[in-house]
């Protein structure tokens, strides 16, 4: 494997359901440590990407590779243990587990849990009061707080993100900004982000990609002046 | 006047082709009586009546998802119905018609206890798999222990029948299998039929859009109860023999396996691989005594293991692609219905007094107390946890709370399904968007109408009359260009509108509504308030909305509930709400992000 490697390249990618392609000749890149948002109205195909990425659909054509490997033919358990996390938009959990057993679930060796957690404890308090409760009584908001917790806690080298501040209350969404922003810097973990709250994904991020009808229409840093305002005009009626 | 019922007719029900393939298949029937080596006609007789069996298995799993066992016990009872009375009574015309009467209304009977103990609300699907396996072996154990009156493990055999010639049986059992297959068809095609696979993907969206469930799948084995008994009658007077073999587990079994290996959910595959498997069973039990079984399990390994949709998928899948269902989706039409007249009988349209709710001993509502009139639209804020949603569970179905009252227009909900709740008036939409996966947005929409607009049991429509405001919802987010689309194939955010305009096509006086533009864009944020506001100020609805998003609630609430722990914790106008100082420290934080640009 080269050092040099993108975390993530696709490279002229075409996916869909059936007679319906929904990414077109998709390029994108990832370096390690880089926030990307995936920005787009709805049905522009942000979370078949993630889910092509993942090995849920099998792309018609192009290549994809992880870290310079490419995983056009791999499953999806195995880019998971390639440390790629993946955080769906929906609340992918072990409903019937407690939520303890959905965090040990995500990691290799049952040893490192107690460090492990120690981290995630001090981002989310609140499971800490929940670890014998099963997930499925948690609430929609508490769930999806339970997805990136068991994201974080397998320490993963890149993790996509599916519109995670839906549910969420304000003063979280404000603090996962900064969660993922120390999750990047303490591990050089990359994100793609894909996102419909655009203050979210400016905020996060350091550089955005509006997805229209299955092909990037629009990319650049989130910092340029007249991002939000480009940003507004693409995702607007 | 609804405009639905001056709506163009229906589509033709059968087309053409299916006019020449049925009128092909009578031929075929006809020349085949009288060509075929008679002990093919006699094996095809018994196939024929098997097929018409596993066609309701299929009925009830392959389309509705109810796993069933018990379809052998229903073939037996009309078995020994004739068997009985023409082994005591001697045949005559009025024994056959006594007999078939009551083999009739003991299987719609039993299927009534079956679906009693199966269907209540709440039960697991597993449960009903489970009550259908226990009903043959009931079954069997009675017709042991009835001795010489039942013939016991030997059955009954030797007695008198219709004295008709092989040919005609053959002719009569086909012709049953056929009108069964084409009833079934015109069925599933129709907007009724599209009623079964809803309730497959999804039964508890189904309550939710007051259609009473439990109601439906008892009708549904109630008449594959009858069929079934019907085709055990036949074979009794055909064969001159009963035997418990017939009404046991092992065939409802085998019912089961042959669906599966024709093609579950298709009709006609459940049908031919049931003729084939059973016609090719008597051949080879013949010629290879030894090894036949060995052959047909093989076989059965093979296609479980190659084609796991069965021989069905495989004979139409170049035609078809990898559907499930039969139904092909047609272009659809919209139409704005007339509103539903309602007279308002109460002052306010939800009261709740004092609702609490606590799993064991962990309380996550308590004493929930507000009035909320029509025309107004109430939020309801409060962190992660607060229980929202359990508060939105609690008003749309009666059981859920654990004390308290919720009035719905002056009417308690005490103990009501969610069902009944809609007919009061309540109309829910869930935090996570609940649709139809193999279904298509018309057809969905046309499920969500069936309270008010009974779907036709034999056609489809080609119009689908929706109130405004749903309509409004489609074209705001572009569903309306594409009615024909599979709920599974859109994205996340359309399947979000998609069930709000079901919701609203259910025409409810109370909206509950619970993060209904999540994953949406801002701009159809914005139209979806706009319609939301029109709901409660010109059409007077009463409207609760759960939302994150603080400047949405601040734009169209007239006033917000805030809750935090379960317990109301500010209850008033949106200026006295959002500018407090709870909101900002419980719930928004000190600089909250959802500010989006104008």
């Amino acid at each position: 494997m080269s050092t040099t490697a993108a975390m993530l390249a696709v490279r002229g990618v075409d996916s869909g359901y059936g007679a319906a392609m929904v990414l077109k000749e998709l390029d994108l890149s990832l370096q390690a440590g880089e926030i990307l948002a995936i920005l787009g109205k709805n049905g522009m195909g942000k979370s078949t990407l993630l889910k092509t990425l993942m090995g849920f659909i099998r792309p018609r054509q192009g290549e994809i590779s992880f870290f310079g490997e490419v995983t056009a033919k791999w499953s999806t358990d195995r880019i998971a243990r390639h440390r790629v996390a993946y955080i769906p938009q929906e609340k992918a959990l072990f409903q019937d587990l407690t939520v303890r057993d959905n965090l040990v679930l995500a990691l290799e060796h049952d040893k490192d849990f107690a460090v492990r957690f120690a981290v995630i404890a001090s981002h989310f308090p609140f499971l800490q009061e929940r670890m014998i409760q099963k997930a499925g009584t948690l609430s929609g908001g508490e769930q999806k707080m339970l997805l990136v917790a068991r994201a974080l806690i397998c320490r993963p080298r890149l993790i996509l993100i599916d519109e995670i501040t839906e549910g969420m209350q304000p003063s979280v969404i404000e603090r996962l900004i900064g969660i993922l922003r120390h999750e990047r810097e303490q591990f050089g973990t990359a994100l793609l982000v894909v996102e419909q709250n655009v203050h979210f994904a400016l905020a996060v991020a350091d550089r955005y990609a509006v997805l229209e009808l299955g092909r990037i229409v629009d990319t650049s840093s989130t910092t340029d002046e007249d991002a939000q305002a480009r940003i507004t005009r693409h995702l607007a009626v | 006047m609804n405009k639905a019922s001056v709506l163009p007719s229906p589509r033709r029900i059968m087309s053409r082709r299916a006019i020449g393939v049925l009128l092909a298949v009578l031929i075929l029937l006809l020349l085949t009586s009288y060509t075929l080596p008679t002990f093919l006609v006699n094996n095809l007789i018994r196939a024929f009546l098997f097929a018409a069996v596993a066609l309701t298995v299929d009925l009830l799993w392959g389309f509705t998802g109810i796993l069933t066992f018990g379809q052998s016990a229903f073939f037996g009872i009309g078995a020994y119905a004739a068997g009985l009375a023409f082994h005591h009574y001697g045949f005559s015309l009025l024994t056959a018609v006594l007999a078939l009467t009551g083999g009739l209304a003991v299987s719609w009977i039993v299927s009534r206890i079956v679906s009693w103990l199966a269907f209540y609300s709440g039960a697991s699907p597993l449960y009903a798999s489970v009550v259908t396996l226990v009903l043959p072996i009931v079954l069997v154990q009675a017709i042991y222990s009835g001795g010489v009156f039942t013939g016991s493990s030997s059955g009954l055999s030797g007695f008198e029948s219709f004295d008709l010639s092989l040919e005609i049986w053959y002719l009569i059992s086909g012709i049953f299998l056929i009108a069964m297959t084409l009833g079934a068809w015109l069925f599933v095609r129709s907007d009724a039929g599209q009623l079964l696979v809803a309730i497959r993907e999804n039964e508890s969206r189904c309550e939710y859009l007051g259609i009473d469930v439990a109601c439906m799948k008892t009708r549904l084995m109630g008449i594959a109860a009858l069929i079934a008994a019907m085709a055990g009658f036949l074979f009794a007077c055909v064969q001159m023999v009963v035997a418990p073999e017939y009404a046991g587990f092992v065939f409802g079994t085998e019912l089961v396996i042959w669906v599966a290996l024709g093609g579950r959910g298709t009709l006609f595959g459940p049908v031919i691989g049931t003729i084939l498997i059973d016609v090719g069973s008597a051949y080879l039990s013949g010629d290879m005594p030894y090894l036949w079984k060995l052959l047909i399990g093989t076989a059965f390994v093979l296609v479980i293991v190659v084609l796991p949709r069965g021989l069905m998928p495989l004979l139409t899948g170049a035609l078809r692609g990898s559907r499930l269902r039969t139904a092909t989706p047609a272009p659809q039409q919209l139409e704005e219905a007339a509103p539903q007249p309602f007279q308002a009988n109460h002052p306010f349209a939800l009261v709740l007094d004092g609702v609490a709710k606590h799993f064991g001993s962990l309380p996550v509502l308590n004493g929930i107390t507000f009035s909320v009139r029509p025309g107004e639209l109430l939020s309801i804020v409060g962190p992660n946890g607060a229980g929202k949603t359990t508060l939105m569970r609690c008003i749309s179905d009666g059981a859920e709370s654990s004390s308290g009252t919720v009035q719905v227009n002056g009417f308690p909900t005490h103990s009501l399904a969610p069902d009944q709740c809609v007919a009061l008036g309540i109309g829910r939409k869930f935090q996570t968007a609940i649709t139809f996966d193999s279904l298509t947005v018309a057809q969905a929409l046309r499920i969500a109408r069936t309270r008010i607009q009974k779907p036709d049991r034999w056609a489809s429509s080609p119009v689908l009359a929706l109130p405004k405001a749903a309509l409004d919802v489609l074209r705001a987010t572009g569903l309306d260009q594409e009615l024909e689309r599979e709920c599974r194939i859109l994205s996340h955010g359309k399947k979000q509108a998609l069930e709000l305009a079901m919701v609203l096509s259910l025409e409810p006086r109370v909206l509950l509504l619970d993060e209904p533009t999540a994953g949406l864009t801002k701009a159809e944020r914005t139209l979806i308030g706009s319609i939301l506001v029109d709901l409660s100020s010109k059409y007077g609805l009463c409207l609760l909305l759960v939302e994150h998003d603080l400047d949405f609630v601040r734009a169209i609430s007239s006033r917000i509930v805030v809750l935090h722990q379960g317990k109301i914790v500010m209850d008033g106008s949106v200026d006295e709400v959002v500018s407090s100082e709870i909101v900002r420290s419980v719930y928004a934080g000190s600089n909250h992000i959802q500010v989006e640009p104008s």
